[in-house]
């Protein structure tokens, strides 16, 4: 409204004659009309808010998003249990996703409860082994608190990704690889500082 | 982040509820799926154009990532590709028909001679047998034989015109499918595992990427294999000078996608010919020599390098396979024999892992 009245008030004042369409006015309300299907594609504006992604550009969040899945699951559904073959990495795009560990699979006197690792919430991440490993097995369970939606990324996906954008690939192998190292780090930490523990506690033995 | 110990625990009504949702959901995808191949199996003038389109739409969607690369919208980039392809495949085949044509004829001319050649030779080796060992052979197998190939010859002339129709049919209806295969698989696909239930999707998914990539290999190979080996005897047999030696060389290719048998019975048909009419000679050693040749080159150097690490199966199933394949669908079942045994070795592997390893573990 305010550009037709600017052009209104130039028009009546007479010092200036509208003679030709300001290209980048136009284009600034043609991208920003509701309709535009930019515009109702979610998915890439989620994906702009993930952390891991934050290197990719707009137009690779959105070729990114087509390559994706969303999947729907409802209160206590379990989206893999540990043990289950894996090939899928998942976003949380709503919802609640708890994480238990059976310890019971890694030392068979452990209680038979499932331990609770960690909750996880919109736009946290898990299942990325899977998309590195072949062969690849859940660690973990993962169940569902509340009504979620996920937005999963596959094996399948991932080939096609390499095969068809391979820039893009490597921005996303790059940013896995990221979050792994980020745990290998934080793994070797807590490796050395058990094992100072470990050497205290044998020495005051 | 809440202390837990243990899975929360949920009212029997969810928990049946949820089953419910997840049970009428597998029952559904599973109805689609039956539904969808009840309707390709008792459809075969759609499903067999159908089935064309998709092997060459695995074939051939490769490249399309290389025209997506250039920036190339995709509807116009498999536009170009439908052109190229059509072109290269209808070109020879109008340029070839008219040769094949001819050869035919002159195959169909020559036939007398085989049939007297055959009939001369075996009246001399049954006098032959009749004078050193007393036993008289019966002749009415010799003309049952070229009865039964004449009238068989009969039957495929009438046919012709059937053939041409469906010929006709499938040139509109597999480039039709296979632009839609190549433009919107990814969509198909989409659709396709929207309605797969949770449970089942991550190995459906894999499972059937795998299947597809494993077929589109092992096609583009053995189509790769069986021009080469083509090429090779209709070049040499060219060469030499011998008869017919475009069909030959047309038989050799095709035969070749049978496992096993196939080079055999591609080389069967001109070892004879090229028997009746040089004996035995130079130039039928040359043709011999030629077949095994090109059958060395194929089993030592073209087999190992592209067909035998995408399949991977062992020679006893391979053989199995074959048989079985060519008992249920002829012809076909032997070409697609293979294939089909690499995605049951597959989902037999997938089948085993799930209960054995995760059992185990």
């Amino acid at each position: 409204m305010a550009y037709e009245k600017s052009i209104i008030e130039r028009m009546k004042s007479g010092d200036s004659e509208v003679d030709r369409i300001d290209m980048s006015t136009l284009r600034y309300m043609w991208l920003s009309n509701p309709f535009f299907a930019h515009n109702k594609d979610s998915l890439p504006k989620f994906l702009r808010d993930v952390l891991i992604l934050k290197n990719f550009t707009e137009n690779e969040l959105r070729v990114l998003s087509k390559y994706m899945h969303t999947r729907s699951f409802s209160n206590g559904d379990h989206i893999f249990l540990q043990g289950d073959p894996g090939v899928g990495f998942y976003f949380i795009l709503s919802g609640k996703v708890d994480i238990f560990v059976d310890d019971k699979v890694f030392e068979p006197e452990a209680s038979g409860d499932l331990r609770y690792v960690i909750s996880l919430i919109k736009g946290d991440y898990f299942g990325e082994l899977a998309l590195l490993q072949n062969n690849s097995v859940r660690t973990a369970t993962a169940t569902c608190m509340e009504p979620t939606s996920l937005l999963g990324l596959f094996k399948p996906d991932m080939e096609n990704l390499i095969n068809e954008r391979p820039i893009l690939a490597a921005k996303l192998l790059q940013s896995l690889s990221l979050i792994v190292t980020k745990r290998l780090f934080s793994l070797t930490s807590e490796i050395a500082h058990m094992k100072v523990q470990l050497a205290q506690y044998e020495s005051q033995k | 982040m809440k202390a837990k110990n243990s899975l929360p625990i949920l009212s029997r009504e969810s928990l049946r509820g949820r089953f419910k949702k997840e049970r009428s959901r597998l029952i559904f995808f599973a109805t689609c799926l039956m539904l969808g191949l009840a309707t390709l199996t008792f459809l075969p003038r759609l499903s067999v154009p159908m089935g064309i389109a998709y092997i060459l739409h695995l074939i051939l969607s490769p490249l399309l990532p290389w025209m997506g690369r250039l920036k190339i919208n995709k509807t116009i980039s498999v536009s170009i590709l439908l052109f190229i392809f059509g072109f290269f495949t209808l070109y020879p085949i109008i340029r070839v028909v008219p040769l094949v044509q001819t050869e035919v004829g002159s195959l169909h001319s020559y036939m007398p001679k085989i049939e007297s050649f055959i009939t001369k030779d075996y009246r001399k080796y049954s006098a032959i047998l009749y004078e050193k060992t007393g036993i008289e052979l019966k002749d009415h197998y010799v003309i049952d034989t070229f009865e039964f190939l004449k009238g068989q010859i009969k039957v495929g002339i009438l046919y012709i015109p059937q053939l041409l129709a469906l010929l006709f049919e499938w040139m509109i209806l597999v480039p039709f499918f296979l632009f839609f295969f190549l433009r919107d698989s990814r969509m198909m696909r989409n659709l396709l595992l929207s309605i797969a239930p949770n449970v089942i999707f991550e190995r459906f998914y894999f499972l059937t990427h795998e299947f597809n990539r494993k077929l589109g290999d092992y096609i583009f190979a053995k189509f790769i294999e069986a021009t080469l080996i083509g090429s090779i005897i209709t070049i040499g047999l060219s060469v030499m000078g011998v008869n017919f030696w475009l069909i030959w060389g047309i038989i050799a290719a095709v035969t070749n996608i049978i496992p096993y048998a196939g080079p055999i019975l591609g080389m069967l048909p001109a070892i004879v010919v090229s028997f009746i009419e040089y004996g035995i000679g130079p130039t039928f050693w040359g043709v011999v020599l030629l077949f095994v040749i090109a059958n060395i080159i194929d089993l030592a150097i073209v087999f190992p390098i592209l067909v035998s690490k995408i399949v991977d199966l062992h020679p006893l199933i391979v053989v199995v396979s074959v048989i079985l394949g060519s008992q249920l669908l002829g012809i076909v079942g032997m070409i697609v024999s293979i294939p089909l045994a690499a995605a049951v070795k597959l989902l037999v592997t997938e089948v085993y892992k799930e209960i054995y390893l995760t059992a185990s573990k």
